[in-house]
């Protein structure tokens, strides 16, 4: 749930941030200014000073936007993706290190309330990255996805775990994966099958859909003969129905 | 029918015979229970005779008997006249008073090498109509039993039954491990062809019964193999990427239809198994699977998802584009299964208690019958060769084991619980061994 609230406060506030300028803002620059910032952000306990520093940056490059000052914004913005370039790199390169600080620190959550008037950092402050779940981690907890009954979209609620798959797939770009699709025991056994099929399918486009080779990922049905939960109510039917990733290699 | 005019000429004699007259008629015209009654005395053990197979060749002709739905079998327990009685000494009296309509009587004789030796009788005429003897070796004996029958039930029936002597094959899980077994009809003489913690799914044999075919996830895919009977050789017979499940044999032993997803959805095809050549027969955006092939290899019946929901359709392979929906209610219709003698098609059904139940669908009149109610999950059907009787997984005494119905339903009975869960059942082609 955190995850979803973080994703929507940073989709509002780009959205608002988009809405509000005119001109001939540096969109390009923006966008990945942005988006290297916020790929950073389980990067901030390790790479603290450095992290402050573009997020500093950033702020101003987006105050530089609302003052029409498009060019000394655009300057701004590269700073702040060079500056989340360099933390990424540094992340990769020392990921214990990383994970070691995160834990010592654990409590602290930077309270630096300088900038009033931007909200972000106060939420994703307070969120401490579950190293399980953070797709800069080698070893990362794949998280299972759910259905419906008979359908094989997504659920929408477990969209943003497919998110993260995606973003794990790019930092580890060696790694290919295979999605097993499962059904409930209801129905027969071979539409199972299919139906199975259809779910890691469909979460196959997904991350396809999020940039990934289509060479990367696998996927197999095992219909209804692996079931989670072996009872026979509406619960475990709901846990049964599910795709998930397993690591090829 | 001249079994008919024959006891049409003897009306008058007693009420009794008109009885089993009244119940011949019912029996002929639509296939519903006839309830006539059919003692069948322990067969005499004589010189060197194993008393076990003995008993058990009786069980096994009151078994058959008793699936067919067009007999009652008496309770033995009852009988006032001993099985060592000789053939020409019977009291047909006795066996009126217990309500017998029909008597079967016999003897068996030797230790390996055995006589088995088989009398019917009308027991209102005191009427010898069938009496065999039997030379065989002691294996065999059970199949002679079951010749037997299966004349006395052409006798007063009229219909030619066989699948006495054939096989089913099903998977039987247990825990993670999942075995593929074959056993006699009647859930005797288990063998067990494959055992895997990988699975062993949808079995299904090959048109000369020769040879088994199922999916198995051993390669981390569902890939399709064989199983040769008699060597026990396994071979891999479509391993593209995604399923390669739900084999139906055509007639003409080499070629089976099969879904495959290896063009991005579960689609239908036609595998020549010799030269591996493929057919494409479905192109569709929704599921498209469990293709069952018609005896004479001119269609298909099989699930699409197309409407939305499974139902089953009808598909001429000669013209691709000839697709009809045969069923119309419900939303759930699974595992079509041809009838051998093409007249019908078996499905499992949702019901409107969500429930899943077995239906059959007269093809000449598009009727459709209900075959199980109310009694737990139904699936899997499968008829016996001669379309008479169909074998089916059901869980309605807890774990789900191997049943047996005629085709009308009023007649239902396990043949086979085990360890574990029975499912997916196959039935063989005619006479397998």
């Amino acid at each position: 749930m955190k995850q979803i609230f973080n994703f929507c406060a940073v989709a509002v506030f780009v959205f608002t941030m988009v809405c509000s300028c005119a001109g001939n803002p540096p969109k390009d620059e923006r966008e990945a200014a942005e988006s290297a910032f916020k790929d950073v952000e389980a990067a901030k306990d390790c790479a603290r000073e450095d992290y402050l520093a573009a997020e500093e940056l950033l702020n101003q490059a987006r105050e530089e936007i609302n003052n029409k000052n498009y060019d000394k914004a655009k300057e701004l913005f590269n700073m702040v993706k060079e500056k989340s370039d360099a933390i990424a790199k540094y992340y990769r390169e020392h990921p214990d290190e990383c994970m070691k600080k995160k834990n010592d620190e654990t409590g602290e959550n930077g309270g630096n309330g300088e900038d009033g008037d931007i909200k972000e950092s106060d939420v994703t402050s307070s969120e401490a990255v579950d190293p399980a779940a953070d797709p800069k981690n080698p070893d990362m907890d794949f998280q299972v996805v759910h259905f419906e009954y008979n359908q094989y979209a997504v659920l929408e609620e477990d969209l943003p775990k497919i998110d993260i798959m995606a973003q794990w797939m790019m930092n580890f770009p060696e790694r290919v994966v295979r999605i097993e699709g499962h059904a409930d025991e209801r129905g027969s056994n071979d539409y199972n099958l299919s139906l199975g099929e259809k779910r890691a399918a469909e979460v196959k486009n997904k991350l396809i859909q999020a940039g990934i080779d289509s060479a990367r990922i696998k996927i197999v049905s095992y219909g209804e003969e692996r079931p989670v939960d072996p009872a026979s109510n509406e619960e475990a039917w709901f846990k049964n129905r599910r795709a998930e990733f397993k690591h090829e290699n | 029918m001249s079994v008919h005019f024959r006891l049409i000429a003897a009306l008058t004699v007693i009420f009794a015979f008109f009885n089993l007259f009244a119940q011949l008629q019912v029996e002929v015209k639509d296939g519903a229970v006839a309830d006539y009654k059919m003692a069948v005395s322990p067969l005499a053990v004589l010189g060197g005779a194993d008393a076990g197979l003995s008993s058990e060749i009786t069980g096994s002709i009151e078994k058959v008997l008793d699936i067919t739905g067009y007999f009652k079998v008496l309770d033995k327990d009852s009988f006032l006249e001993k099985p060592e009685v000789a053939f020409n000494k019977v009291d047909f009296k006795s066996w009126l008073n217990v309500g017998a309509n029909g008597l079967i009587k016999g003897s068996i004789k030797g230790k390996d090498d055995v006589e088995l030796e088989l009398v019917f009788y009308e027991v209102a005429g005191g009427k010898e109509r069938l009496h065999k003897k039997y030379s065989t070796k002691a294996g065999m004996a059970k199949k002679a039993a079951y010749r037997f029958v299966a004349e006395v039930i052409k006798i007063l029936t009229g219909e030619e039954m066989n699948f006495m002597f054939s096989k089913i094959a099903f998977i039987e899980k247990t825990g993670d491990k999942y075995n593929l077994v074959v056993t006699n009809f009647d859930g005797s003489n288990k063998k067990v062809l494959v055992s895997t913690t990988a699975t062993v799914l949808l079995p299904e044999w090959s048109a000369d019964g020769s040879k088994i075919y199922y999916t198995s996830h051993e390669k981390n895919n569902p890939n399709l193999y064989s199983i040769d009977l008699k060597t026990t050789r396994i071979k891999t017979v479509s391993a593209y990427d995604g399923l390669n499940v739900s084999p139906s044999a055509y007639p003409d032993n080499k070629t089976i239809a099969l879904c495959l997803s290896k063009d991005g959805n579960s689609e239908l095809y036609s595998l020549d198994t010799t030269t591996n050549e493929l057919r494409r027969l479905t192109t569709n955006a929704e599921t498209d699977t469990a293709p069952s092939v018609s005896p004479d290899g001119k269609e298909i019946v099989f699930v699409s998802n197309r409407s939305g929901n499974p139902q089953i359709y009808r598909m001429s392979l000669a013209d691709l584009s000839k697709v009809e929906r045969l069923t119309e209610q419900g939303n759930y219709n699974q595992d079509p299964e041809y009838s051998p003698d093409g007249k019908k098609v078996a499905f499992s059904g949702r019901d409107e208690k969500y429930q899943f139940d077995l239906f059959i669908i007269d093809l000449a009149t598009r009727s459709i019958e209900r075959i199980t109610q109310n009694q737990g999950k139904n699936e899997s059907p499968t008829f016996s060769p001669d379309s008479k009787v169909i074998g089916f997984s059901s869980n309605r005494s807890g774990k789900g084991k191997l049943f047996l119905s005629n085709v009308s339903g009023t007649k239902q009975i396990a043949v086979y619980s085990g360890e574990g869960e029975v499912m997916m059942p196959s039935w063989s082609p005619a006479e397998t061994n």
